[in-house]
């Protein structure tokens, strides 16, 4: 299910690979040693502001990562990728899997005292398919029949046919229908005073500077033991990288020199804990299909031929990350280990580009075809110096095969708003960040092309269709991953985008913190059991 | 000639020869990707050492200097030429044309010049022609302002009354005997324009917003080298020592020639 258009590679991923919130709640046991004491703050750091706290607006991952702490979904996933319950005390598949009935646990209380009931279920059900809430997520929700509340505990879900991430997108954060009814979503004081189920409660949002979260005390899996959870908008990660070094951020990510070559200093060491693991994500060269020069696959093909994919991780992402051949990350089960990346190979990329009709007539150096020269503008977010670079790698191994690259860096939003909603791009380069459940339906189906949807290179292929919706409407995992492996064979040979690489998450957390763990989920999945022992505590709640 | 003066000179004689010599100093081509070089300390092949794709910081500061002249200068004298004929219109012909053309000064000076720039490069393509364009037009109000100021004080002048007497028309007037008279402290305003011409491109090329890559300019330089600060000191040392000198340069010559005419 949901997929979020990674903005600034360094957010915390960890947060935000799922749609589904994040398990804070770690199966494991709260760490050994001394009993773990409560108090203190985490201060982590964001590049970007988020720009709604209603988790289903959420499309950002600055954004998802404060609704993960203030929110629940029915369901999560554990620490071994299972679904496991959150706000659901169990489940029941009826029907061959047609109807899902969840029963609540028992209990739960909105963090303004009133109680969670499957009314609050359905009425987040009725705004997710409400046509004037621009939710990114509605696709997952569409092919449910008619939901039936049955008591205050249990919801019965039918859907009109097979459709596989059923389970897993009621990860989808439950919105409280006492505050909510009525209200448009995108002007409710809500937004910046949100009220949910999550671990910690909002407290405050300074707009350009933090947002704080406190402890819940009536949290249903227990409080937390951290009192506070503040998150810092810093949007530069050199001034991150200082703020760890003066202390004032306990948890961030690290760009990839900084986790190489900066962070080697004794005080760094002594103070935080580095962790390195892949991220669930990819980055890639994505073109506009609607574009005549793109629209010949032997073109893509030669682009891809032409870019020395481990030049860029070993040049920029320093050897920390690792190729992607695919719309899977290499640990997801969907993902085809038969694909194997072509090697760089520039010759065989002129070959097919003559092929396609492009040659230098004019002798400037520069492919035209019919008196237009190969040349086209490469767009990509500003603050993210990974990107700024890969796209200079690329631009010059495209200049030896005949094709002019000019690079434009804009900032964030006006990228997304401007250029990708308005499919005002020739190129671009950015990253997803993808969820557990393989499902890439929203991506690649070419249903998907609408303003604000995620297809927006505009591609489409029937057979990619077909195997799309086969992958999604049917439980079977073997003739899902049948689907998926075909489809992953395809999209590397039709190479609608060209697929980079998979870059590592390497995030930093101050070392006065216990229970630290990394998982496939990341580092934060079981942040209600971090604690600071009361001797190392730096913050006091203030009564 | 004082010392001011010279001083001002030749630091930015020195930067203008380099900036123009930049093909016969690099070593290298800026644009050249070396990935097992990066980050290359100072010394040996490269004097200034190198940046994270391996690419010589000697040939990109030299290059990147013809770039933030090249802006800097231009736009100084688009805004010169602006300022110049709104100012010298303004105030020869008085009356309401002044009072028109003041308040359009008043009001683009209300605007902060960073502000306004930053809004124009939103919807323009940051290219090099655009940028000039766009600092030439948001910085010719100080100089109309002098120009006009000159004009008014020169125009009751005995020598005017004569040349209108002897039936010159208003545009040989302006032309002949008043602006040579008020471009004095025009050349102290553009001397200094232009270093802040040259602090507004490295301000937004730092900010990612001018200068696009791969073409250097000192302030993208500089931008990369804070991302570099721990590990590559030279990145950010030596745009940083270049933009100083070329701004310093730049007051030195717009204060000695202030002296020289006061």
């Amino acid at each position: 299910m949901a997929r979020r258009r990674s903005s600034l590679a360094f957010g915390l991923t960890a947060f935000l690979l799922a749609g589904l919130s994040p398990s804070l709640a770690s199966l494991l046991p709260p760490s050994q040693e001394p009993a773990p004491s409560y108090g203190d703050a985490l201060i982590s750091a964001s590049l970007g502001e988020p720009s709604t706290l209603v988790p289903i607006l959420a499309s950002d991952s600055a954004s998802a990562e404060v609704c993960s702490l203030l929110f629940n979904g029915l369901v999560k996933y554990d620490v071994d990728l299972r679904v496991t319950g959150d706000l659901a005390e169990r489940w029941e598949i009826l029907d061959g899997g047609l109807t899902i009935e969840f029963t609540l646990k028992k209990g739960i209380r909105w963090h303004d005292g009133h109680p969670l009931t499957t009314r609050d279920v359905a009425f987040t059900y009725e705004k997710l398919m409400d046509p004037a809430v621009p939710t990114p997520y509605r696709g997952d929700f569409e092919r449910i029949a008619g939901l039936t509340v049955i008591d205050d505990r249990t919801i019965r879900v039918r859907y009109k046919e097979p459709f596989a991430p059923a389970l897993s997108s009621w990860g989808m954060s439950i919105l409280p229908e006492h505050l909510l009814k009525g209200q448009d979503l995108l002007t409710t004081a809500f937004k910046e005073n949100p009220v949910g189920t999550g671990p910690f409660k909002f407290r405050r949002w300074i707009r350009g500077d933090r947002v704080e979260l406190s402890a819940n005390d009536d949290y249903f899996e227990g409080r937390p033991y951290l009192d506070h959870c503040f998150f810092r908008v810093i949007p530069d990660a050199s001034t991150i990288f200082l703020e760890l070094q003066a202390q004032g951020v306990d948890w961030a990510s690290l760009t990839p020199l900084q986790f190489a070559r900066m962070s080697q200093a004794p005080a760094f060491e002594r103070s935080f804990r580095k962790f390195r693991f892949p991220s669930f994500g990819y980055t890639y060269l994505g073109y506009n299909l609607q574009d005549p020069k793109f629209q010949d696959r032997r073109v893509r093909q030669a682009i891809n031929l032409a870019i020395d994919k481990s030049e860029i991780i070993q040049g920029v992402l320093l050897g920390l990350g690792r190729e992607a051949t695919g719309p899977f990350p290499p640990e997801s089960w969907a993902c085809n280990p038969e694909v194997q990346p072509a090697p760089f190979d520039p010759s065989y990329a002129r070959a097919l580009l003559a092929e396609a009709g492009w040659s230098d007539k004019d002798g400037d150096g520069v492919l035209d075809r019919a008196g237009q020269p190969f040349e086209f503008t490469l767009l990509t977010n500003q603050g993210n110096l990974t990107r700024e670079l890969t796209a200079q790698i690329i631009q010059r191994r495209l200049k030896e095969i005949g094709v002019r690259v000019k690079i434009r860096i804009l900032e964030w939003s006006s990228l997304l708003k401007e250029f990708i909603d308005k499919r005002r791009f020739e190129a671009i380069l950015l990253g997803w960040a993808l969820s557990r459940e393989p499902d890439p339906f929203d991506i690649w189906h070419s249903s998907k092309t609408k303003p604000g949807e995620f297809n927006f290179i505009g591609y489409r292929d029937p057979r990619v269709d077909e195997l799309l919706i086969k992958g999604r409407t049917t439980y079977d995992e073997a003739s899902r991953r049948k689907a998926y492996h075909e489809l992953h064979r395809i999209l590397y040979e039709d190479q609608p985008v060209c697929f980079l690489f998979v870059p590592d998450a390497l995030p930093a957390v101050h070392r006065r913190f216990e229970g630290v763990e990394v998982s496939p989920l990341g580092v934060g999945h079981n942040l209600i059991h971090w604690y600071a022992p009361r001797a190392r505590q730096r913050f006091r709640l203030e009564p | 000639m004082n010392k001011t003066l010279a001083a001002g000179w030749i630091l930015l004689a020195g930067f203008a020869l380099a900036a123009l010599a930049a093909p016969w100093l690099a070593p290298a081509d800026p644009g050249e990707i070396h990935l097992e070089e990066a980050l290359a300390p100072p010394g040996g092949g490269h004097p200034l050492g190198t940046d994270q794709l391996g690419r010589d910081l000697w040939a990109r500061m030299l290059f990147g200097g013809r770039v933030s002249l090249t802006v800097a200068s231009v736009a100084v004298l688009l805004a010169v030429t602006l300022g110049v004929a709104l100012g010298s219109v303004a105030g020869y012909a008085g009356g309401w044309v002044d009072l028109l053309v003041m308040r359009f000064t008043d009001i683009m000076l209300c605007f902060p010049t960073l502000f306004l720039i930053l809004a124009s490069v939103a919807f323009l393509e940051p290219s090099l022609f655009n940028l000039v364009a766009i600092i030439g037009a948001t910085s010719w109000m100080e100089v109309a302002r002098l120009v006009r100021a000159e004009i008014l004080s020169l125009k009751e002048r005995e020598f005017i009354l004569a040349a209108r007497g002897f039936g010159a028309s208003g545009a040989r007037i302006v032309g002949r005997h008043l602006l040579p008279n008020a471009l004095a402290p025009v050349g102290v305003s553009a001397t200094l324009g232009l270093g802040s011409a040259v602090f507004i491109e490295s301000g937004l090329s730092f900010l990612g917003i001018g200068i696009q890559p791969p073409t250097p300019s000192w302030g993208n330089i500089l931008a990369e080298g804070r991302a570099t600060l721990g590990v590559g000191w030279w990145l950010s040392l030596f745009p940083g020592l270049a933009i100083f000198g070329l701004v310093l340069g730049c007051n030195l010559l717009s204060e000695g020639l202030r002296k020289l005419h006061d």
